[in-house]
């Protein structure tokens, strides 16, 4: 479709819907709103996490149970939510719930190893033939100790990574996560830009940011920094603008590219991990980095974080010349929760379910191409997003172009018809488990098509 | 009874006891030997944490209920270690057991907000009179947002720490923590001594060093960099040379001097919120923060970290202009054991066992330094205390540079093999004791450190 065929969307029409929509969505949510002015005089804002701010207010939960989540208004939810992403296995499996009672009167928290670490440990070291690893409490931590063997393996200071790409929030990596264009500078030198106040002086300019999808903008990089980058850091499929899927050839350059200037290379995988497949983008794009950080999903919905590594890699850690340490890191109970998820739950068969669902939601194509919409989809495992874009998302700077109101009242139209997709839902998109029927699928599509016929009107 | 002078502690002897007593402690843990070979094949050192590893072997934990601990040997032990302090309600207490099966039946995680965090939000304002929280899922978030948000609100770069205190992993505070003598520089203008490789250079100039309970060298700190202060972070008992607490005065000095110099106090209370007292060494001291970061005890042992603060930090979070965020914070299983344990079990009244518990120790090892004469004295409060091995009081990291290694290693052996679990890496970390533990439990303990006393000075 070229964009002269693309249906074009009226966004007075846009406004009002969304109008309509949000006062749909208040009268939902009466316990939600009074649940919040009480939590805020305690709470920054109501919530644990300004992430779960999202206009037009913050929703609780109350419990999960499968593919659904209910909040505390009863509303019941197909959830594509999934805790961003975390919940591949569904809401409370049986599973789980059953390793998690049993070890919880066990004791959940030694600070001493225990076996369940090596069960977990061998699992994704077969998952992604990378052989060592270590725990952690979240992706940020997990990102964290990533740079901080990249550095000290090398003794260099530079970090390479991509514009608009998120990897914790720790200030080593905080940088040009989302970059006004006003602030970004040139493509081919973007600014280092802090994403918040109060980050260390300094730690913007130990990052140089690059676009997703361009090796030669990497190669250039090293190039103008010879022997000072460290390492690049890169989530395989960049999923902070809906999922952009790395070109053929792209992670492949990127590792000769590192290995040809003695620097590391790593992916965060908290996002794709156990997501995109059995064995992440490693399996998916068939390329294994030095080092890996993974949370989220891993942890069956406790907070968890790993890092992977080469022996190389990991030779500093093994040695203990540099400590990986943290009280909770292997946490008994979220070990106990991780083994059975990652051998019982998230079995390779299991990946099979979520093709079966994207060959429904696929439908979602079907949709764009009869109401000629500017769109385009994109599906990988459980990840997938919708681009309000005429051409695919290919790199950050092409969400610049996205009108925000487009994805918000997609958010919205989704939730008043029995959809949780994650907030922020400009650069996040949904995340399916394995516990989805066709009928959750078919939700999705049919409230696709509703919102493709409401705003073409 | 009389107490003799101080004795000379000989140290030759102290390695020919620990080899006898490493010798004693390896049969006991073969299992935990063999499997560590195993493990260290896919788990980096064969443990999760680098500080799991502690000599003279990894000792594998199989599972614990109330003060008891089992390794997968089968040994039993009194624990004193409570997983660096976070267990101060003892393991698998029947209430959490319950919050935990409940919750994790109704689903673990949604990344959306849950009823149980303004409980908890509730239960930490009661505590620690500070008004507003916000969660997260270890010390090292928690003390990393709290040097984000004095640089935030203040638009300033510097840090002022303490020389020799921890305060989690992250790049900002990973400065002077243990740092080596020969390096540390002069007492008024210590050297930032970055705790790791990995650390870029240029981040070490932006924390400025001073030693403990000397609010002359806090001043000093400030003039030096006036009017570029962002604030001060401190443990307000200093705990990872013993439990070194605060001189009186000391905090409500460095809060007033902060506050003078538009400058902001945050306390790291990871280790002593809900352990010292109920409301932490923020009311053992009496001085309120403006920022305190709280991880460990109160997630009843599930990951977790909490940072509270005043309205004027947190404003620029509720606007939502600076985002405070992460997938796991405020994670419902967390929120759920959490409120369980703030609000049922580490009730204001447990307090009062905790610091009987402690007399017990205090007295007996204070009664077994004053019968032998071992150049040591105890101090602590609540769950957290320590046998300093130095004659003189410890004020001070430097103060604390003097003692060998050696004699704390031998006092954790000795205890080790003697049924009772200390946190390992001792000359850092004491005993924390749990609301489980008996008066007999304590008195272990003590008969432990009675031997130990007396094997010294023979």
């Amino acid at each position: 479709m070229s964009a002269a065929e693309h249906a074009s969307i009226d966004m007075e029409l846009v406004d009002r819907l969304t109008k309509e929509e949000t006062a749909a969505l208040d009268a939902k949510h009466a316990r939600s709103l009074s649940y919040r002015s009480e939590a805020a005089r305690h709470l920054p804002g109501g919530v644990s996490s300004s992430w779960q701010m999202w206009p037009p207010h913050p929703i609780y939960v109350s419990r999960g149970a499968g593919s659904h989540v209910w909040d505390i208004d009863d509303n019941d939810y197909i959830d594509y939510h999934n805790g961003y992403g975390v919940m591949v296995m569904g809401h409370a499996h049986p599973k789980i719930v059953e390793a998690v009672q049993r070890r919880v009167a066990l004791g959940t928290h030694f600070a001493q190893p225990t076996e369940d670490a090596l069960i977990v440990a061998s699992n994704l070291a077969e998952r992604t033939g990378l052989p060592y690893w270590r725990f952690g409490n979240s992706g940020t931590e997990a990102t964290l100790d990533v740079c901080r063997i990249m550095r000290a393996a090398t003794g260099r200071q530079l970090l390479l990574k991509i514009e608009g790409s998120y990897h914790g929030h720790h200030d080593a990596l905080m940088v040009s996560v989302f970059p006004t264009r006003e602030d970004a500078g040139p493509r081919d030198h973007p600014n280092p830009v802090p994403q918040t106040a109060g980050m260390i002086p300094g730690a913007a300019e130990s990052v140089v940011n690059v676009p997703f999808n361009d090796a030669d903008a990497a190669e250039r990089a090293f190039a103008e920094h010879p022997g000072l980058i460290a390492g690049m850091i890169v989530e395989p499929v960049m999923t902070n603008c809906g999922v952009v899927l790395p070109d053929p050839g792209y992670l492949e350059r990127l590792k000769g590219i590192c290995a040809a200037n003695g620097a590391m290379f790593a992916y965060d995988e908290v996002k794709t991990g156990f997501t995109v497949a059995w064995g992440g983008a490693i399996e998916a794009f068939g390329v294994r980095p030095d080092l890996i950080a993974y949370a989220k999903a891993l942890g069956a919905g406790l907070p968890c974080g790993a890092i992977g590594g080469t022996e190389e890699a990991m030779s500093l850690v093994i040695s203990g010349e540099l400590d990986q340490v943290g009280t909770f890191n292997g946490n008994p109970l979220t070990m106990a929760a991780a083994k059975v998820n990652l051998t019982e739950v998230l079995t390779r068969d299991a990946y099979g379910r979520l093709d079966e669902v994207n060959a429904i939601l696929d439908g979602c194509n079907d949709v764009i191409e009869r109401y000629r919409l500017p769109a385009s989809m994109k599906l990988q495992g459980a990840k997938g997003s919708i681009d309000w874009h005429t051409e695919p998302i290919h790199e950050y700077r092409d969400l610049w172009d996205i009108d925000d109101r487009v994805p918000q009242l997609a958010w919205l139209w989704q939730l008043n018809r029995g959809v949780f997709k994650s907030p922020g839902s400009k650069w996040e998109s949904w995340t399916t488990s394995i516990v989805m029927s066709d009928q959750d699928a078919q939700r999705y599509v049919d409230n696709f098509e509703s919102l493709a016929a409401a705003i073409t009107a | 009874m009389a107490v003799r002078q101080p004795t000379e502690i000989d140290l030759e002897r102290v390695d020919a006891l620990i080899a006898q007593e490493e010798a004693a402690l390896e049969p006991k843990h073969a299992a935990s030997i063999a499997y560590r070979a195993t493990a260290q094949r896919t788990v980096a050192g064969g443990v999760a944490s680098s500080w799991q590893d502690s000599p003279p072997h990894a000792i594998y934990a199989d599972h614990g209920q109330g003060s008891r601990l089992w390794d997968i040997d089968g040994n039993e032990y009194v624990d004193f270690h409570l997983g660096y302090g976070a267990m101060v309600m003892g393991h698998a207490h029947p209430k959490i057991v319950e919050a935990v099966q409940k919750q994790a039946a109704r689903g673990t995680h949604f990344a959306q907000p849950t009823k149980d965090l303004h409980a908890v939000g509730e239960n930490l304002v009661d505590r620690f009179k500070l008004p507003l929280w916000r969660f997260c899922n270890s010390g090292t978030e928690a003390t990393l947002e709290a040097a984000r948000l004095m640089r935030a609100n203040t638009g300033r770069d510097i840090i002022i720490k303490i020389e020799g205190t921890y305060h989690g992993h992250h790049d900002a505070l990973m400065f002077s923590v243990a740092p080596d003598p020969d390096l540390i520089g002069p007492r008024e203008h210590p050297v930032t001594l970055p705790q790791a490789e990995g650390i870029p250079d240029a981040f070490a100039k932006l924390v400025r060093v001073v030693p403990f309970n000397d609010l002359e060298e806090v001043r000093r700190a400030l003039a030096e960099h006036e009017g570029n202060v962002a604030g001060m972070i401190v443990e307000p008992a200093m705990m990872n040379c013993g439990v070194i607490f605060p001189e009186p005065g000391y905090l409500q000095g460095i809060k007033d001097l902060m506050h003078a110099a538009g400058a902001y106090l945050a306390y790291d209370e990871v280790k002593t919120g809900t352990t010292l007292a109920y409301g932490g060494a923020a009311e053992v001291f009496g001085v309120t923060p403006d920022i305190l970061c709280l991880a460990k005890a109160i997630g009843g042992g599930l990951p977790c970290g909490a940072i509270g603060a005043t309205q004027e930090l947190y404003q620029p979070v509720v606007d939502g202009v600076y985002d405070m965020a992460g997938t796991y914070n405020g994670n419902p299983l967390t929120m759920a054991a959490s409120r369980v344990a703030l609000t049922e079990v580490m009730t204001p009244d447990v307090y009062d066992h905790l610091n009987g518990i402690h007399k017990v120790l205090q007295d007996g090892c204070t009664a077994a330094i004053e019968r032998t004469g071992l150049p040591a004295y105890v101090t602590g409060v609540g769950a957290k205390g320590s046998v300093i091995y130095s004659e003189t009081p410890v004020r001070e990291y430097r103060d604390s540079v003097g003692i060998d290694e050696r004699i704390t290693y031998l006092a954790w052996l000795v205890q080790q093999n003697r049924g009772v679990f200390k946190s390992p890496w001792s000359k850092q970390e004491t005993w924390t004791t749990a609301i489980t533990h008996s008066e007999e439990d304590a008195r272990k303990y003590v008969a432990n450190f009675e031997e130990l006393a007396t094997m010294l000075t023979q």
